[in-house]
């Protein structure tokens, strides 16, 4: 068993880093705008399919992890002008429960499209073996992962640090009548956001999509994770995020060590004792969204 | 309306569900499909009264409801109980369930209590896929409909026995559904929905009565669970997902949110259209959502909602126009006594 | 406004009542479109939505394949066969309020379809209750023609007895004796390891690890780091759909892959297409196959104008087992009612029974009158990762043939556990 421990720790770190960057950006559409979104996970499945289909046409898989969550932004942006925003004076299970039948449309959208089984989408061959890490050996594909993640993350965080646009997205989320009576343009933050939150949906799925199988059901196995990783992280709070998810990743891991039998509840236990004894979660801010 | 009026309009509903054996068979419908309306009704009642009523997005109630059908289903197989002991097993379940996770939904409000209970609901939901010694697992149980239970009839009960005693049970429900959101304690709860610092400021407890409201909430959703695994002769683990809560909350929203009988309506449209959709095509799944988009875009207050507004006048008392006026606007209300 | 003095609740009321009346009256319409005349309606309950939609579409290829032969050839006592078709969403639940919907309301006079055991389970329950003839396509659980079979139930595909055990000994023979099992947890998955574990047992040989997973497991990577230390001699994976993709794409990403030989009781070709050729390898237990004289046997023009035409139907995708399972299960089924001229399920029932049949695969087989499974080989196969020249379908290189009383249970254990139960 212990000899496991250390291999194990870091599989739970990169499946940690996998539900925290879907969860990234659910908490950034949850934040600014209150809309829970049901389809984040149709996003992933659309963003690894349109990967697989460039790659069947011999777009290099680097190129692919980046146009095919920009199409899938595009989509996005086009979903969110029509149909998110005029929920938004609405209460916010409106945008729940549309988004919900958006997912359902999805997965049935790619069925048609690219057929009911699942796709053989791998990543390319440079990508393909198992690196040594010293303790173990371990995919170079999910070194990879880490490093994208990593990058995107990073990216992000000086994003809505250092620019002029990131400090009004977070001005916004704080109060965004008072941005809007300042001048700003409230809709195009809202619609940029949006894609914020689908392109880091779009980059997740592509990489998921290497990694594990690509079907019209993938997408969703990855959501639910990511609300929980969001309820412990505490919403309202992107470093919460994080934090939650490399929580969830390892505990999910270490339970599948010593209790598989436990390995899906683990989280949920997580998060009923992070709820117990900080109901607003983590780093949740008190206050928003009661 | 004067009372007696109202009287003669349910009357005249539940009079023609009472023929509801003979009249389904001349539009194809089977009587058991029926019988599945009014057993969702409850549901959708039990999701009205929490997110119609009081405002909270209430997308958990699926775990109840499954609770209420695990219970029935294993109390039938390993205890042999009867059909009525079974069906109040299942709701003694259900109001179990809520007692377990009040404690963590009552601290939060608004989206954050919707996801709360999604995610606490797929506990329960876990727990039936995975335990499958006791339940079957991701197989369900299948278990034989149980006998009446009454002291001269030993035999199970049929298609029609079931049907009427679901009719009568959700007869019973409805009667106490429209009874409590008329007292002060179901005004309390519409005037939480429309601004709850204010009641709090009057000096109200509102944990306390959403607590209450949760647990009937639960015990509703239970009832309906029950009655849903005893029609079908089987439990199983996607009773308690949250894709079956999102179709209660989307049925309700297609009934009227906020409206007695939205409940009837909204469940009458989800099931007998899904029927008929998932014959005609496989692709039920894109018709069902554009329903869902549709439905929320176009149509937000429901057919009864909407009816409700054309026919509104002057609004003179508390009745269900106002909860409606609440999905526009907030409206001045006043604030009943409670429990 | 001066409105009329319709009070508004009373207009409320009316309004619900007069919507509701309306709503009733839809339905009318709609299941008479397309009905024919006088037809025999069947009943066919498939997973369209969920994991499993690949097969449920090949399957009902084969049926609507099945059954338009037999219209084309005047249907069955003249009277044409028409399907009624069902989502049962992979989940046992609604399949069992869909099979009563079938029999209760579209008055189909047998069932067919389903793909997996749970499923299969509880409509064979269900059909048993109503006394309507179950034909169970793809489910393969033991207990179908086991301890829970019926007397209105019949099943086409093979038993997980049947599959642990042609591709234990093919394997055996192979590889050695020191296994490691990915197990899902649940039913299924633990009757393939009792199955393998009955081999071992016969032909002596250990068990080095057994690591059970939970069904709808996406990460497999815990379970994996544990082969590295025990190692086996073979890697025996059971997981199936979208879990066996995950798993091998994993497998093959930690390297292991090259390291062990891999096999299973079964594999299917749909999910085998969704996975990348550097995963795909190892010898596995297969239940049909379009390109091999092994299983469709030496000149079957039958079989040859089945896969000539279910090309033809799909634009260029072979059949796969499910589409046999359809077709199969559907001709005999109507082959049945033509002999009993009867659509009683009993006289039908009897009328399948220990009949021996010839089809599109090799040789002939029957229903066993003694617990309801379709007697017919199991095939063992190795994967040829990029198909073969000209065909990236081709994937199968079947390299052993089990006769069916080989790797079942014998007559006499299945009566020690299956009482079929007939009326009267």
């Amino acid at each position: 068993m212990i000899e496991h421990l250390g291999p194990q720790l870091f599989n739970g770190l990169v499946l940690g880093a996998f539900y925290a960057i879907v969860a990234l950006g659910l908490s950034l559409i949850m934040n600014l705008t209150g809309t829970i979104n049901m389809a984040h996970g149709s996003f992933m499945t659309l963003a690894g399919y349109l990967a697989y289909s460039m790659v069947l046409k011999h777009v290099p898989f680097g190129w692919a992890l980046v146009l095919a969550p920009l199409f899938a932004v595009v989509v996005g942006v086009v979903v969110e002008r029509t149909l998110v925003r005029p929920l938004y004076k609405r209460e916010p299970f409106y945008s729940l429960l549309m988004t919900f039948g958006l997912s359902l449309m999805a997965e049935e959208a790619f069925r048609l499209i690219w057929g009911p089984n699942g796709v053989p989408f791998s990543p390319p061959a440079s990508l393909a073996g198992a690196a040594s890490l010293g303790f173990m050996q371990f995919p170079t594909f999910r070194i990879f992962i880490v490093g994208v993640l990593v990058v995107a993350i990073v990216a992000l965080a000086l994003f809505l640090t250092r620019t002029r646009f990131g400090l009004r997205l977070r001005a916004a989320v704080q109060d965004s009548e008072m941005i809007a009576a300042l001048g700003t343009n409230t809709q195009l933050l809202y619609a940029v956001n949006f894609s914020l939150g689908i392109f880091l949906a779009g980059i997740a799925g592509v990489l998921a999509a290497g990694m594990l199988g690509l079907s019209p059901t993938s997408g969703n196995a990855l959501l639910m994770p990511a609300f929980v990783t969001v309820i412990i992280g505490g919403m309202g709070s992107l470093f919460g995020s994080i934090v939650g998810g490399l929580l969830v990743g390892i505990a999910i891991s270490m339970t599948t060590l010593f209790i598989p039998a436990a390995s899906e509840v683990a989280m949920y236990v997580l998060m009923a004792i992070v709820l117990l004894v900080r109901p607003r979660g983590l780093f949740g801010e008190e206050g928003i969204f009661g | 309306m004067s009372a007696r009026k109202e009287l003669l309009i349910s009357a005249a509903v539940v009079v023609l569900f009472a023929f509801g054996p003979w009249l389904s068979p001349l539009v194809h419908l089977d009587v058991s499909i029926v019988s599945e309306v009014l057993v969702t009704a409850i549901a959708v009642m039990s999701v009205n009264l929490l997110l119609g009523y009081t405002g909270l997005p209430a997308f958990g109630n699926a775990a109840y409801f499954g609770l209420g059908a695990y219970g029935a289903a294993l109390s039938v197989k390993y205890w042999q109980v009867h059909f009525i002991e079974a069906v109040l097993i299942g709701m003694v379940a259900a109001l179990l369930g809520g007692l377990i996770l009040a404690p963590f939904l009552l601290r939060r409000r608004g989206i954050y209590f919707g996801l709360l209970s999604i995610a606490f609901g797929q506990v329960f939901y876990f727990i039936a896929y995975r335990y499958t010694d006791v339940t079957g697992g991701e197989d369900g149980m299948q278990f034989p409909r149980p006998y009446a239970g009454l002291p001269s009839a030993h035999v199970a009960v049929s298609e029609l026995g079931f049907y009427y005693t679901a009719l009568a049970l959700f007869v019973v429900a409805l009667f106490a559904f429209r009874t409590i959101v008329r007292s002060p304690f179901g005004r309390t709860l519409i005037a939480i929905r429309q601004n709850e610092p204010r009641v709090r400021y009057l000096g109200l407890n509102t944990d306390r009565f959403i607590f209450v409201a949760l647990l009937i909430s639960a015990t509703l959703a239970g009832l309906s669970g029950a009655l849903f695994g005893l029609l079908i002769n089987f439990a199983y683990p996607l009773e308690l997902d949250w894709h079956q809560s999102g179709y209660f909350v989307l049925s309700m929203i297609l009934g009227g949110a906020g409206t007695v009988w939205g409940s009837l309506v909204g469940a009458f449209i989800y099931v007998i259209g899904k029927d008929i959709i998932s014959t005609i095509t496989p692709l039920w799944q894109i018709f069902l959502g554009a329903l869902f988009v549709a439905c929320v875009l176009g149509f937000p207050r429901g057919i009864l909602g909407s009816l409700q507004a054309l026919g509104r006048r002057q609004p003179q008392t508390f009745g269900d126009d106002d909860v409606n006026a609440a999905f526009d606007a907030k409206a001045p209300v006043e604030v009943g006594r409670g429990v | 406004m001066n409105r009329p003095r319709l009070s508004r609740r009373s207009f409320v009321t009316l309004a619900g009542a007069g919507s509701a009346a309306a709503v009733f009256g839809i339905p009318a319409y709609i299941p008479r479109i397309g009905e024919a005349a006088d037809s025999i309606k069947i009943g066919l309950l498939e997973p369209y939505t969920g994991v499993y939609a690949g097969p449920a579409e090949n399957e009902t290829h084969g049926f609507e394949m099945a059954a338009e032969a037999w219209n084309k050839r005047g249907g069955i006592m003249g009277r044409k066969i028409e399907l009624v078709k069902e989502d049962e969403q992979n989940d046992a639940g609604v399949a069992a309020q869909k099979a009563r919907k079938l029999v209760n309301q579209d008055k189909v006079v047998a069932l067919c379809g389903t793909v997996s055991s749970g499923v299969s389970l509880s409509v064979a329950g269900v059909a048993n209750t109503l006394g309507t003839l179950f034909m169970d396509s793809g489910g393969h659980s033991d207990d179908v023609t086991g301890k829970s079979c019926h007397w209105n139930v019949f099943r086409t595909c093979h038993s997980t007895w049947m599959e642990t055990h042609a591709t234990g000994y093919a394997l055996q023979k192979r590889f050695g004796k020191r296994w490691f099992f990915i197990t899902p947890d649940y039913a299924y998955g633990h009757s393939l390891e009792a199955g393998f574990k009955d081999v071992l047992a016969h032909n002596g040989g250990s068990v080095v690890g057994n690591e059970l997973t939970p069904l709808g497991t996406t990460d497999f990577s815990s379970y994996l780091t544990k082969i590295d230390a025990a190692k086996p001699d073979l890697v025996l994976v059971f997981v199936q759909g979208d879990d066996y993709t995950n798993c091998l794409k994993q497998m093959n990403q930690f390297g292991l892959l090259k390291k062990y030989p891999v096999g299973g009781p079964q594999v299917e070709l749909e999910p085998l297409y969704g996975l990348p050729p550097e995963a795909r390898g190892g010898y596995w237990g297969i239940e049909w196959y379009y390109k091999s004289e092994k299983t469709l046997g030496k000149n079957n023009k039958v079989a040859q104008q089945f896969v000539a035409d279910t090309i033809k139907r799909t634009g260029g995708k072979p059949p796969t087992a499910r589409n046999a399972f359809g077709y199969i299960t559907l001709d005999r089924l109507a082959q049945a009612m033509n002999d009993a001229k009867s659509v009683d399920p009993v006289k039908v029932a009897r009328a399948i029974e220990n009949v021996h049949f010839t089809s599109i695969f090799a040789g002939s087989a029957y229903y066993r009158k003694e617990d309801h499974q379709l007697m017919w080989p199991m095939w063992v196969a190795k994967i040829r990762p990029n198909g073969t020249p000209g065909d990236k379908y081709d994937l199968f290189d079947v390299t052993d043939i089990n006769a069916a009383e080989a790797v079942e249970q014998t007559i006499a254990q299945k009566q020690a556990v299956c009482k079929l139960g007939y009326p009267g």
